[in-house]
């Protein structure tokens, strides 16, 4: 069966593996969700800037090299931004309080269990930022990104067993970590 | 709480308190993280430019072989058989079991001081693959060029406009090129030509004369009748090759007209209102109906249409292709739908009036106030008092005309003024000449208000220049006429008599003629050029040999004895392709009572290797501007931190420059008269094709002289500062 929006990403990318001029669509079809992703890990707008453009560089460079292994193209931008974020890590710490990026308006629960709800995400995913790197990474591309497992792994250059691994390290610890929270009835 | 279920996590975690975790994590939806689309559109422009250095930079194995980079003189031997053939057999695959023969040509190969306001053409015996030849073009140095064919001509336009001056191209097609029956290429081909000087000719290398005349002014010349369509014409444009005009008449109708006169062709018959000609000539843009549509000027077919909303207002161009405007902001056609580029400031109601040549900017009023929108930067700069009036641009988008009390104002597009010109009806043309008519006359003046000049008696409205700076439409009663206007004001009588004796020294220097150069220098200069003693040697013998020179400035520099200074730069060659560079600064001297200048001083400055990087390759100094022409298409963003002009404390002087079109521009300047300043270019510039300046180049020159020639604010004095180069300053040329 074919897949229509894979088939026309991987018409995008050939015409723009054969003319760099055609990265051009590449780069409107997943700017807002690389600089997201940057921005969500880097949590100043000037550094988020610098590291898209950055990996956006990169790409088009690359670009003639870009194999095609049956993943999506982003699964690739997001390889290259894990290394540029890494990269970055290296001098800088993201600073900013999660709640300036995360939106924690939960829609469901009953009003009066709103505010506990949001404290218990708020906490976790103040704890995720405090995890190993790649278990952090792993988490976030899977939580935040909604990325495959087989996805993530070409992201992060690992195999999916080893992401399937760090996945269950880093929500075990969060469990562990996180020792006041209960499921929600 | 219900969360969208994941069968990659029930393997994972199997577990209900990792479950719950793991919906935590999912439930907190990012919002949009802050994004300011200004940045968006400028990484877009960077990685197109980017991509387009890329292309023509394409480098298979053979590439090595023929780019200067690695003229290594092994390859070279090679590579050159086949570039110094003007037609050139190639060997077709070998696979198709037989040998055709594919010839190339082009009229400007192997041709010196060829005109910039051309494309490059290259003509192929057989039909060919477009999307394969286009892709396999190499065009050295790095220049972003758009394609068009006619027929088995391939045209190679730099998007940026006209060629560089002074420049060697090597315009190379790779074996990935194809025939239309698909055989594929054996060996690369390489075009090679140089360019001419920009505007200001040097003179002729004649013996020298006491003064040169100037020209006779105030005759326009092959003035006649384009279209006399009733109820007048709007919108006039001129082709990039300057050979017709577009313009819009008053049904509406698209039409067309061969410069040099001929039949009125309707292109679209009615509904038209904004038109751009796209920069490669091939393609107009319009707005019609609500709707912005692409016509392809060779084929007369429409290839692409665009409903937009907001309604389009006004249409134009970039390198990346069409932009226009809607009422809240500035579009480019993104893969699926537009992308906002710039947003328009919101408030009162905005007229927006016209995109800059280069699509960079975007002239509106709002509130009686005349503004200029950066595209990149969202950001706007307001021009002039209230009820100013947008007159133009200048062919590079980087100074604007509009009208100011009683007056016409040239400013840049910051809004700095540059100069306050007599009232009219302004053009600014690629030679920075401006075109003033009025119902009763036809002025011509500089941009900085120097040299002005009246053309003609009689009505001229609505003055439009060709690309070429020499012919021009006007309208008259309703009727489109074009003419063609005289040269700039020629240069002073002290200036153009040094200029002669430089070149006379230079010609018989390259052609070998010891006696004859000597007589061009004073003891002085005898001395510094002598075999034995000198510091400077007179002749460049053996290989690379002395190919070719230009000025890339020249000044009067004081009285009493007149003196000029000459910066000239020596291209050494290998085989016809120019491997290296110096620079001689040479001092001429004019004792009291004599009609001749003799070279009495003179230095070299270091020997730089060519194909490192871009080059600058002229440099204007006039009344509060310095313009920097570059060979290369350059990196926008390397451009403003890496030019500076520094005065003798070597404090920095005037704000960041302008871009456009390989030319740098500092607007705004107060150069002091006698004062030194120093063009800077540090190694940061960087051309499309991500290749950094080699090395640092120092210019020194003299701020605005005030007593010498009727035209003292053009011409300027500048010197290259050997000792700010890197590395061991080389005192002699090369002789071997």
């Amino acid at each position: 069966m074919s897949d229509q929006p894979r088939d026309d990403e991987r018409e995008l990318v050939e015409r723009a593996k054969r003319d760099p001029r055609q990265f051009g669509a590449l780069y409107d079809r997943h700017f807002q969700q690389i600089y997201r992703f940057v921005y969500s890990r880097v949590r100043e707008q000037t550094a988020a800037e610098d590291v898209t453009s950055e990996i956006f560089m990169k790409a088009l460079k690359a670009m003639p090299r870009y194999q095609d292994t049956g993943r999506p193209f982003a699964a690739w931008l997001y390889q290259i931004s894990v290394n540029a974020i890494a990269d970055r890590y290296r001098t800088l710490r993201p600073s900013s309080p999660l709640d300036d990026f995360h939106d924690l308006s939960i829609a469901g629960p009953p009003l009066e269990d709103v505010a506990a709800h949001r404290d218990e995400i708020r906490r976790i995913w103040a704890l995720v930022e405090v995890l190993p790197v790649q278990q952090k990474t792993a988490l976030v591309l899977k939580f935040q990104e909604d990325m495959k497992i087989e996805d993530i792994a070409a992201a992060m250059g690992k195999t999916p067993g080893a992401v399937k691994l760090l996945i269950h390290r880093g929500v075990s610890r969060l469990r562990d970590e996180a020792d006041t929270l209960r499921p929600a009835e | 709480m219900t969360m969208q279920h994941d069968p990659e996590l029930d393997d994972i975690l199997q577990d209900d308190e990792l479950m719950h975790v793991a919906d935590l994590l999912r439930q907190a939806r990012m919002t949009d993280p802050p994004l300011d689309d200004a940045f968006r559109s400028a990484l877009r422009r960077q990685l197109m430019n980017r991509a387009w250095g890329m292309r023509e930079r394409k480098a298979p194995w053979w590439s090595s072989l023929f780019g200067p980079n690695s003229l290594a003189w092994a390859g070279a031997a090679v590579g050159v058989v086949l570039i110094a053939t003007v037609v050139v057999f190639m060997a077709v695959s070998p696979s198709t079991g037989g040998f055709n023969q594919l010839v190339i040509t082009s009229p400007i190969s192997d041709q010196s001081a060829v005109r910039l306001e051309q494309p490059i053409l290259v003509r192929f015996n057989q039909a060919m693959d477009h999307a394969s030849t286009e892709a396999a073009v190499q065009v050295a140095p790095a220049t972003t060029v758009a394609f068009s064919w006619n027929a088995n001509t391939l045209a190679v336009q730099p998007t940026s406009g006209p060629l560089a001056p002074n420049t060697q191209y090597q315009v190379t097609i790779g074996p990935g090129a194809k025939t239309a029956a698909g055989q594929q290429l054996a060996a690369p081909q390489t075009i090679t030509f140089v360019t001419q000087p920009p505007a200001l000719p040097t003179p002729s290398p004649t013996p020298p004369t006491p003064a040169v005349t100037p020209p006779p002014r105030g005759v326009l010349t092959a003035e006649h009748l384009l279209t006399s369509a009733a109820g007048g014409v709007s919108n006039a444009q001129w082709s990039p090759d300057s050979s017709t005009v577009y313009f819009v008449s008053s049904k509406g109708a698209l039409e067309s007209v061969p410069a040099a006169g001929g039949n009125v062709k309707v292109l679209v018959p009615d509904g038209v209102t904004s038109v751009a000609i796209a920069p490669d000539g091939a393609r107009v843009a319009f707005i019609s109906g609500g709707k912005i549509e692409i016509l392809d000027l060779k084929m007369l077919v429409i290839t692409s249409e665009l409903t937009t909303t907001p309604a389009p207002i006004n249409v134009g161009w970039t390198k990346e292709g069409v932009e226009w405007t809607a009422a809240d902001g500035v579009y480019t056609a993104g893969v699926d739908t537009p992308v906002k580029v710039a947003s328009l400031p919101t408030g009162a109601a905005i007229n927006v009036i016209s995109f800059a040549p280069d699509g960079a900017h975007l002239a509106y009023t709002q509130d009686q106030s005349l503004k200029v929108l950066d595209v990149a930067t969202g950001k706007s700069s307001s021009l002039g008092l209230a009820e100013a009036k947008f007159l133009g641009w200048s062919p590079d988008g980087t100074g604007v005309i509009y009208s100011g009390a009683q007056a016409v104002v040239a400013s840049d597009v910051a809004g700095k003024t540059i100069s306050t010109l007599p009232a009219g009806e302004p053009s600014w043309s690629s030679q920075d000449e401006i075109l003033l008519g009025s119902d009763t006359d036809l002025f011509e003046v500089r941009p900085d208000g120097s040299g002005l000049t009246r053309l003609q008696e009689g009505t001229y409205h609505a003055p439009m220049w060709a690309p070429n700076g020499t012919a021009f439409t006007y309208s008259r009663g309703g009727a489109l006429f074009t003419a063609s206007a005289p040269p700039p004001a020629p240069r002073s009588s002290e200036l153009g008599a040094a200029s002669l004796v430089v070149n006379a020294f230079m010609q018989a220097r390259k052609g070998g003629q010891v006696d004859k150069a000597n007589s061009y220098l004073d003891d002085n200069g005898k001395k510094l050029y002598s075999g034995s003693s000198g510091v400077l040697n007179l002749l460049v013998t053996g290989d690379p040999i002395f190919s070719r020179f230009y000025v890339l400035t020249e000044s009067i520099t004081g009285s009493q004895p007149d003196t000029a200074q000459f910066v000239v730069r020596i291209v050494l060659a290998h085989d016809k392709l120019d491997v290296s560079t110096y620079e001689e600064t040479l001092t001429l001297v004019r004792t009291q009572g004599s009609n001749v200048f003799l070279i009495d001083r003179a230095s070299a400055g270091p020997l730089l290797k060519l194909g490192k990087g871009p080059q600058v390759v002229s440099v204007e100094v006039s009344t509060g501007a310095v313009k920097v022409t570059f060979d290369s298409d350059l990196m926008r963003a390397t451009v403003a931190s890496g030019l500076i002009i520094l005065d003798s404390k070597g404090n920095q002087v005037g704000d960041a420059p302008a871009y456009a079109n390989r030319t740098v521009t500092f607007r705004g300047l107060d150069l002091k008269p006698g004062a030194t300043y120093k063009l800077v270019v540090l190694p940061t510039v960087q051309d499309v094709g991500d290749i950094n300046m080699a090395a640092e180049y120092d210019l020194t020159f003299a701020g605005p002289s005030d007593s010498h020639g009727s035209d003292k604010e053009k011409d300027q004095t500048a010197s290259p500062s050997p000792q700010a180069s890197p590395g061991a300053v080389r005192s002699t040329p090369p002789s071997s």
